[in-house]
């Protein structure tokens, strides 16, 4: 044997110790094709429904899947799904996500990255969770939780695909702090950045799974170089066709189970050739995989009984017919479990949110989630004692119209004079038996919707904004005024909880509440 | 985070959604009347989307 024939024999040798699939590609004849496909932002909307503002039904998780189905027929397919798939419509929440893991290992997906909803039920049901996935859960920036893995590599046909999983790193300021004890997340771009060098060499292709936002990803894509994908998540953007930023694609399927997403890349010596991405639309008009068809249904009915159980008694009438008028013991009764669960001075709550009465007698969850139907969660703020007078104006504004901007409150009292010019209708205000004092700081529990300026209520984003260490650039809201903010507990599941503990609830008006002429 | 919606600036707390930039300018009727949301590349959004800080969005 020559010298050259000798030396080309240790090269090889050394490929195929070092990175078969580079070996396995070389040896693989002209171009590989593979496909990938892609969900995000599921939470839990397993059946078909009408967003707001349109009229057609969208999604079926049970189409959704048969379509999967039928194109990884066609050639070697990987499925990915990049976050936030245990948290949000009941069918979901009630079984704190096992319903959506079993979906996904219905569907076989090869990854999950997590979402920052994925911490909505804590780190022990996170746990539990990816010990029923049939798949890895992945995310390379977060330190702390042994149950996720930073990458994951995948046989698809001929390739070696290596996925690396990223979460938003602002996930701490979207869930509750109790949710999230221990972790770090740390910064994605670095992570990835790390990753791709490692994993170069053992793969034909890198993919990033992503539920950073399609603003973060092109920025990852312009800052990163070596990623062939991006499958994206968390901005529930719809992006019908992929968007190249250099040499990566990025790409995203809107939310909900409303579309598949779907990447065709061709790839030779570890390049990609050609990529074609499309969104495929789902409406339950499309044929059903009946596997998942029976998931669904199994767990709707569970919600449904779920719905149905007694978890307590009303011990009298609670009345919410004049909810948006004045101050009733329903009101109080929700405003008052706002106050304690936010441990705040004060908790102001828009008459519009409540939108039944309840009766005497047993309490079922559904009574509750009738009750207080949106998917509201309780925020804290520091308000001066000028910013919550200007609240409680904007409350009685509108008191002849009947609107919903009401407020029903707890930890304070004030009168008002409903046929006053508006702006000058509430006299007298004390809080814990004392008089309000204007200049002094209170912490005042609400909802989303008020905090987020609904109803008129701007007092809340005034007063976030006064904070002296307010920042807001280069990433998220800072502000010593927010004292309590946890989006992964909706308020009507606080209340569930309230009455469940306390078996019997009752409640009267108090006064808080008084008109002057 | 400070975010804009057709141009018009606003703050919102961590967690936050667009749905929730759209309340705070009174702009969830228009989504009832069919409108939708838009971010700067001109791709759909959902309600739900969450929203990062100086992102731009527009209802049209």
């Amino acid at each position: 044997m020559n010298m050259k024939k000798f030396l080309a024999l240790i090269l090889l040798a050394a490929i195929m110790a070092f990175s078969p699939a580079m070996l396995q590609s070389a040896l693989a004849a002209g171009p590989i094709e593979i496909r990938i496909l892609h969900l995000n932002d599921f939470h839990g909307f397993a059946q078909p429904y009408k967003s707001f503002g349109e009229n057609d039904l969208r999604g079926s998780v049970a189409v959704l899947a048969n379509r999967a189905s039928e194109l990884a027929k066609e050639k070697p397919t990987l499925i990915l799904a990049a976050g936030d798939f245990i948290q949000g419509h009941n069918w979901a929440n009630f079984s704190k996500g096992k319903a959506s893991i079993e979906l996904l290992n219905l569907m076989k997906v090869d990854a999950l990255v997590v979402g920052n909803h994925e911490f909505d039920f804590g780190q022990e049901t996170l746990k539990i969770r990816a010990a029923e996935a049939k798949f890895p859960i992945l995310g390379a920036n977060v330190d702390g939780l042994s149950a996720l893995q930073p990458f994951t590599i995948k046989k698809v046909g001929d390739l070696y695909v290596a996925v690396i999983g990223v979460v938003t790193e602002e996930t701490p300021e979207t869930t509750h702090p109790r949710n999230v004890v221990g972790l770090s997340f740390t910064s994605a771009e670095k992570s990835v950045a790390a990753y791709v060098e490692h994993l170069r060499p053992r793969a034909d292709l890198i993919v990033v799974l992503s539920h950073l936002g399609f603003s973060a990803d092109k920025a990852l894509a312009q800052k990163v170089k070596g990623i062939d994908l991006i499958v994206g998540g968390h901005s529930h953007t719809k992006l019908e066709k992929g968007e190249q930023v250099g040499s990566t694609l990025i790409v995203q399927a809107w939310e909900h189970a409303k579309a598949l997403g779907v990447v065709d890349l061709t790839v030779q010596d570890a390049k990609v050739t050609k990529a074609v991405s499309r969104l495929d639309f789902i409406t339950p008009a499309g044929t059903k995989d009946e596997a998942v068809a029976a998931l669904v249904d199994k767990y709707a009915k569970q919600v449904d009984a779920a719905l149905s159980e007694v978890i307590g008694e009303a011990l009298v009438d609670f009345d919410g017919a004049n909810i948006r008028k004045k101050e009733t013991n329903l009101g109080n009764l929700i405003a008052d479990i706002m106050r304690q669960t936010a441990q705040a001075d004060i908790a102001i709550t828009n008459g519009g949110g409540i939108r039944t009465s309840l009766a005497k007698g047993p309490l079922k969850v559904n009574d509750i989630y009738n009750l207080v139907p949106f998917d509201n969660y309780i925020i804290s703020i520091k308000l001066t004692g000028k910013q919550i007078k200007e609240a409680l104006e904007n409350g009685v504004s509108a008191v002849e119209e009947i609107k919903g901007k009401f407020p029903q409150v707890s930890g304070i009292s004030f009168t008002y004079a409903p046929t006053a010019p508006k702006g000058n209708r509430v006299k007298e205000i004390t809080v814990a038996g004392a008089p309000l004092v204007l200049d002094k700081q209170y912490t005042v529990a609400t909802n989303d919707f008020m905090a987020a300026g609904g109803d008129g209520y701007t007092s809340f984003g005034e007063a976030v904004k006064a904070a002296p260490d307010y920042q807001s650039a280069g990433g998220s809201i800072r502000s010593a005024n927010i004292v309590y903010n946890d989006p992964s507990l909706w308020l009507r599941d606080i209340v569930v909880e309230h009455v469940k503990v306390r078996k019997t609830i009752t409640a009267q008006t108090e006064g808080r509440i008084k008109e002057v002429p | 985070m400070r975010i804009y919606v057709n141009g018009r600036e606003i703050d919102l707390a961590p967690g936050m959604s667009v749905k929730h930039a759209l309340l705070a300018l009174d702009l969830l009727k228009e989504i009832q009347a069919g409108k939708k949301v838009y971010d700067t590349a001109g791709h759909e959004v959902g309600l739900d989307g969450a929203l990062s800080d100086e992102s731009r969005i527009y209802v049209k």
